[in-house]
């Protein structure tokens, strides 16, 4: 039965896809059950990696079919099953069958609920394919894929303008980071042995050493970028706050859980190559130090709940950067592996965090300003413990699964400024300051996540009003919209909290249960590059751990003091570091800069293209039509008057015409 | 021995054949009636023809009188075509005169009048369309209703 | 070609072209005057004498006779054709000139073509007779059988064009000191000379087409000697009409057949498939 499976592992991309598909193409007749094909289809892709999960030993990789066969190039649709993979596998799937079935509550009514289910289907299918896949290739192509599907949701709700131009940002944003991996790709085809990019190939020993310094610096940099654009890091993460334009349930699968840890996968994967490239490594764990600090700085004002998650959002994947910069010599699969296993516990409490704003926002009537709401934790008390879970297992309070994941990472980059000063000084500065500034985030994040959670729960009880102009009483009263005052606040229905239970369930024990265990670690030794070698031996670090968990604890409390009670203080502060503030509210004005630096010259660049195609291109084409209209109508046209013996005469001359030039030729 | 029919003979004959040609053409496009011009077009066919002969006895070989068969019947194809398209184009204008038939020319030409005087001749009204009506074989096609009223 | 042979030659062409003109009827129906008609007549009369005098005489005396009689008979015919106001004139000078046409048949050697041109073409002159005398007889002629469509234009690029044939024939006429089928004749060599005129040896690819073309059927029996043909005249044409060139006897049935569906298809008189909604229909009640 396992064996069945770890060789056709190809059915779990294609489970989803085929639900996809009977969604797309059947919508007109499912209606209200178009959830139902794509929900089963990832509920049994789920059931399938678990049973891979379980089972897989070491790894294996079947070839589904061959693809591309040609001379120089041979990719084969060939599905890889390792620690790794059935990790993320077990993690994707399982995250996108609960947010399938909030998702069914949650859009119900919308006109384009078949469509959603439909992409959603083939988004799980290419994210599955995309960890699966055992070449760089095939890893390409699923990634593309991942990246269409994310604008075709985003823009879902494609008539209102700022979610079409929020999917047009996200996607052309995601191909300046595409451009980076295509050159990637090319560069790795011109030097690998016999040009073939499996990742067996690549990783082997016997490539690795015939690799150059300065291409294997090159393509890890050029993988990074990659990274940088799907994983949102600086200086590519202006995409994913305008992402929340896209429904909830997608921002909760996509943009926190599945979508955007595609490039902390890549680079996971791409480890044996990186751990050969330190400048490349130290890089990675800045720029994620930056992102991470960065995007918690803007979180700490943002007024949006679902902008505060995806800024979040965007602090932890730079968390999870930090800990793969942090694999310097034999640290590697110790940092990696912290790395992955946050990746593993954030799409837990995040997906669950978000689907929790999903069910404020749905039960305020689609405002999600925290300023218009308040003290809601008497009317939906489910969602208020369940985000109460979530934001606890964020703000890595032990025992909650962030706690454990944290608390890695901190300790690998700990651990990497010792390293790299043994290894022969590379760095060791950087390393010790991305982790103070690292445990500084991680207070930062207690901080504004009890900020978010105080605002929206605690406090006097304040509900939008109805005459609100954001607020659609419609979208709010499902069942209840009869009355002639739409009732705001509700507890939402058991088909969306259900999920939300249990994702709080797993916020709560995954850390514990799979960290501290070992289970994690013992998991993904079989991928390559990520076996711990036999003379490293790690031990709890609780100087680490104290200190971070002091810092939030301090955190949370000041936000307790500050938001709980919706004192003056906030404001007083505010007040007093006014620039700071309005920095960090119009997000340090990255987007302006973006604008002044990148889309304008473009606009003008474009303007000048325009008046060129109109002035000068138009006119040659007009020229072209008017060429034949005149020489037609002024020199051909008379000849056709109608008359036979006019056709009949011409046809005469022609041929006395042609007899003329013949003997003229026949005589000279 | 030596043939009688000489190239000289043959180039005799190709002169005759060639003034029959040009002249059944002048005829063909000076002339205005339909009748006028059908014969003009069969003259030059016969001026065709006696080239072909005049070619076939030359090389001695029964090649040209064969296509002049062939021309001959052609030429009875044609005659039935065009007398019986000559009588509808009568019945539709009481008149042999090709200036009357000058609707395919191209939109926004002049219509050509020889003579002011008769600029009425245009004036005729156009007869029912039809199209070639066979007997039929088969499923008869559904035809577009009408109905026809008479006073 | 001798400088008298190009003068007699842009004779034939120039007052052939302004005789045929001047004998075409007006461009606007007006009357011509008898003597343009008769200056007309004059010159196509001399163009024809010098375009016969461009032609080289048979050998025979009688064959020449009735050569010159058939061929100048048929041009004249020709002219007279396209010239008659009367188009029942038209078709009864048609008729000698598809006689005169038979009598060079006869003189080339196509007996069975010169009686079966008189058959064919008698019928179709009674036939398109009984059209003229049906549709063309009014009150008077008809106005558009007074008017040419515009003659001089309509002469001029005939006339180019009988000059381009003119001009290329007479440029191949045999030239002083050649006797009639010699060796050295580089113009056109016969069907029965041609492997030796073209240098073809003999079994190669060339040599067997030629071979196919002029198969032994298709040989006229008294001029190639040594031939084994079928028959001579009516015989000789059938033989050759249905062994080599059976396809074609075929192919010219089938069109005749369409021919006949078609003109049928044409001619009767039928329903308008879609009339003209002049009066629309009254109301019900």
């Amino acid at each position: 039965m396992t064996e069945f499976f770890v060789h056709n592992a190809w059915i779990v991309p294609v489970l989803p896809l085929l639900g996809g598909l009977i969604a797309a193409v059947g919508g007109r007749r499912l209606k209200a059950y178009s959830y139902l094909p794509v929900a089963v289809g990832i509920g049994l892709a789920f059931l399938v990696s678990l049973v891979l999960l379980t089972g897989s030993g070491g790894h294996t990789q079947p070839t589904a079919i061959e693809w591309i066969d040609v001379a120089g190039l041979n990719v084969p649709f060939q599905f890889r099953v390792d620690g790794l993979t059935t990790m993320m596998l077990a993690m994707v799937t399982f995250v996108a069958t609960l947010v399938t079935v909030f998702a069914s509550g949650y859009m119900a009514g919308d006109p384009g609920y078949p469509r959603f289910f439909a992409i959603v289907g083939l988004f799980v299918a290419s994210m599955t394919g995309l960890v699966l896949s055992s070449h760089f290739i095939l890893t390409y192509v699923f990634w593309e894929g991942v990246g269409v599907c994310s604008y075709l949701l985003i823009g879902f709700w494609h008539s209102k303008p700022s979610a079409a131009a929020a999917a047009k940002k996200a996607f052309l944003v995601n191909r300046i980071g595409d451009f980076g991996f295509a050159i990637a790709l090319f560069w790795l085809w011109s030097v690998c042995i016999g040009h073939d990019l499996s990742y067996d190939n690549v990783f082997s020993k016997a490539n690795l050493a015939g690799l150059q310094h300065h291409d294997i610096v090159g393509i890890s940099f050029l993988l990074f970028w990659a990274a940088t654009a799907k994983s949102a890091q600086f200086p590519l993460y202006v995409w994913l706050p305008d992402a929340m334009e896209g429904p909830t349930p997608v921002s909760a699968l996509i943009h926190a859980a599945t979508m955007v840890t595609a490039g902390v996968y890549l680079i996971a994967r791409s480890t044996p190559l990186i751990v050969l490239a330190p400048e490349v490594q130290a890089s990675v764990a800045a720029v994620g130090c930056f992102t991470a600090l960065l995007a918690a700085l803007i979180a700490l004002t943002q007024n949006d709940l679902k902008r505060v998650m995806a800024y979040s959002t965007v602090s932890q994947l730079g968390f999870m950067f930090m800990g793969l910069g942090a694999g310097v010599g034999n640290l590697a699969a110790f940092a990696v592996i912290g790395a992955m296993f946050h990746l593993f516990t954030h799409a837990f409490f995040k997906a669950l965090l978000f689907l929790a704003s999903g069910s404020v926002m749905h039960s305020m009537g689609g405002v999600i300003d925290m300023r218009r709401f308040g003290g809601l934790r008497k009317r939906m008390p489910i969602t208020c413990i369940t985000f109460a879970l979530g934001s606890l297992a964020l703000m890595g309070i032990p025992p909650f699964a962030g706690f454990w994941s944290k608390d890695e990472i901190l300790s690998s980059l700990h651990l990497a400024s010792f390293k790299s000063e043994a290894l022969g000084g590379i760095y060791p500065t950087l390393y010790l300051v991305i982790y103070w500034t690292a445990i500084a985030t991680a207070a930062l994040t207690a901080f504004y996540t009890g900020r978010a959670f105080f605002m929206t729960f605690f406090g006097p009880e304040r509900l939008p009003k109805p005459d609100d102009p954001e607020a659609d009483p419609a979208d709010a009263g499902h069942g209840h919209g009869d009355g002639p005052d739409p009732h705001f606040g509700h507890e939402v229905a058991p088909v969306m909290w259900v999920p939300l239970a249990i994702l709080a369930f797993c916020a709560v024990v995954v850390g514990a249960l799979f960290g501290l265990t070992g289970w994690f670690a013992h998991h993904l030794e079989h991928s390559p590059g990520l076996a711990e070698p036999e003379d490293f031996h790690h031990a709890f670090d609780w100087f680490t751990a104290t200190v971070s968990t002091t810092g939030a604890l301090l955190a949370l409390g000041l936000s307790y003091l500050f938001y709980a009670q919706r004192g003056p203080i906030p404001a007083r502060i505010a007040g007093q570091i006014r620039p700071l503030y309005l920095a960090s509210l119009h997000k340090f004005y990255v987007d302006e800069i973006y604008n002044w630096i990148v889309v304008l010259p473009t606009k003008v660049l474009a303007g000048a293209a325009e008046f060129f195609d109109i002035v000068v291109v138009e006119n040659l084409v007009r020229l072209a039509g008017w060429l034949p209209r005149v020489f037609g109508k002024s020199l051909l046209a008379p000849f056709q008057n109608g008359l036979i013996q006019y056709y009949a005469a011409v046809t005469a001359l022609s041929v006395a015409g042609l007899l003329f030039v013949f003997l003229w030729l026949s005589v000279n | 021995m030596t043939d009688a029919f000489t190239f000289d003979m043959l180039i005799n004959y190709l002169m005759i054949g060639a003034a029959l040609m040009v002249l059944g053409m002048v005829g063909f496009l000076a002339r205005r009636n339909l009748i006028v011009m059908f014969l003009s077009a069969e003259m030059m066919l016969q001026g065709t023809a006696l080239t072909l002969v005049a070619f076939g006895r030359y090389h001695g070989n029964w090649t040209g009188q064969v296509f002049t068969i062939v021309i001959l019947t052609v030429a009875a194809c044609e005659a039935s075509i065009a007398l019986a398209l000559i009588l509808i184009l009568f019945n539709r204008k009481s008149s042999l005169d090709v200036t009357l038939w000058q609707e395919i020319r191209e939109p926004g030409q002049p219509l050509t009048v020889d003579d002011p005087s008769q600029a009425e001749v245009e004036q005729f009204e156009d007869g029912p369309e039809t199209y070639p009506h066979l007997t039929p074989a088969g499923i008869e096609p559904e035809h577009p209703t009408w109905t026809v009223h008479r006073n | 070609m001798d400088i008298f042979e190009i003068v007699r030659a842009i004779a034939v062409i120039v007052l052939g072209a302004s005789g045929t003109w001047l004998l075409l009827p007006h461009r606007h129906g007006r009357i011509k005057p008898a003597r343009s008609t008769l200056v007309g007549v004059v010159l196509s009369g001399i163009a024809l004498i010098c375009l016969a005098t461009l032609w080289k005489p048979p050998t025979t005396f009688l064959a020449g006779a009735f050569f010159y009689l058939f061929a100048l008979s048929s041009l004249a015919g020709a002219v007279l054709t396209i010239t008659s106001r009367n188009p029942v004139y038209s078709a009864l000078w048609f008729a000698a000139v598809v006689l005169s046409t038979a009598g060079l048949f006869l003189l080339s050697g196509a007996q069975f073509l010169a009686a079966g041109t008189i058959i064919v073409y008698a019928g179709a002159i009674i036939v398109t007779f009984l059209f003229v005398i049906m549709l063309a007889q009014k009150e008077g002629r008809a106005t558009y059988d007074r008017m040419a469509r515009s003659p001089g234009r309509a002469t001029a690029t005939c006339f180019l064009l009988f000059w381009s044939l003119l001009y290329a024939l007479i440029a191949l006429k045999t030239p002083p000191g050649l006797k009639p089928d010699d060796a050295t004749d580089s113009r056109l060599a016969r069907g029965s000379n041609l492997l030796i005129a073209k240098g073809i040896a003999p079994n190669t690819p060339e040599a067997s087409v030629v071979h196919r073309a002029l198969s032994p059927t298709n040989r006229l029996p008294d001029i190639d000697p040594g031939t084994t043909a079928l028959g001579r005249h009516v015989a000789g044409l059938g033989g050759t009409l249905y062994t080599d060139h059976l396809v074609t006897v075929e192919l010219v049935g089938a069109l005749l057949f369409a021919a006949l569906i078609g003109a049928i298809a044409i001619a009767t008189p039928k329903p308008p498939i879609r009339p003209v909604q002049s009066n629309p229909p009254p109301p019900a009640s």
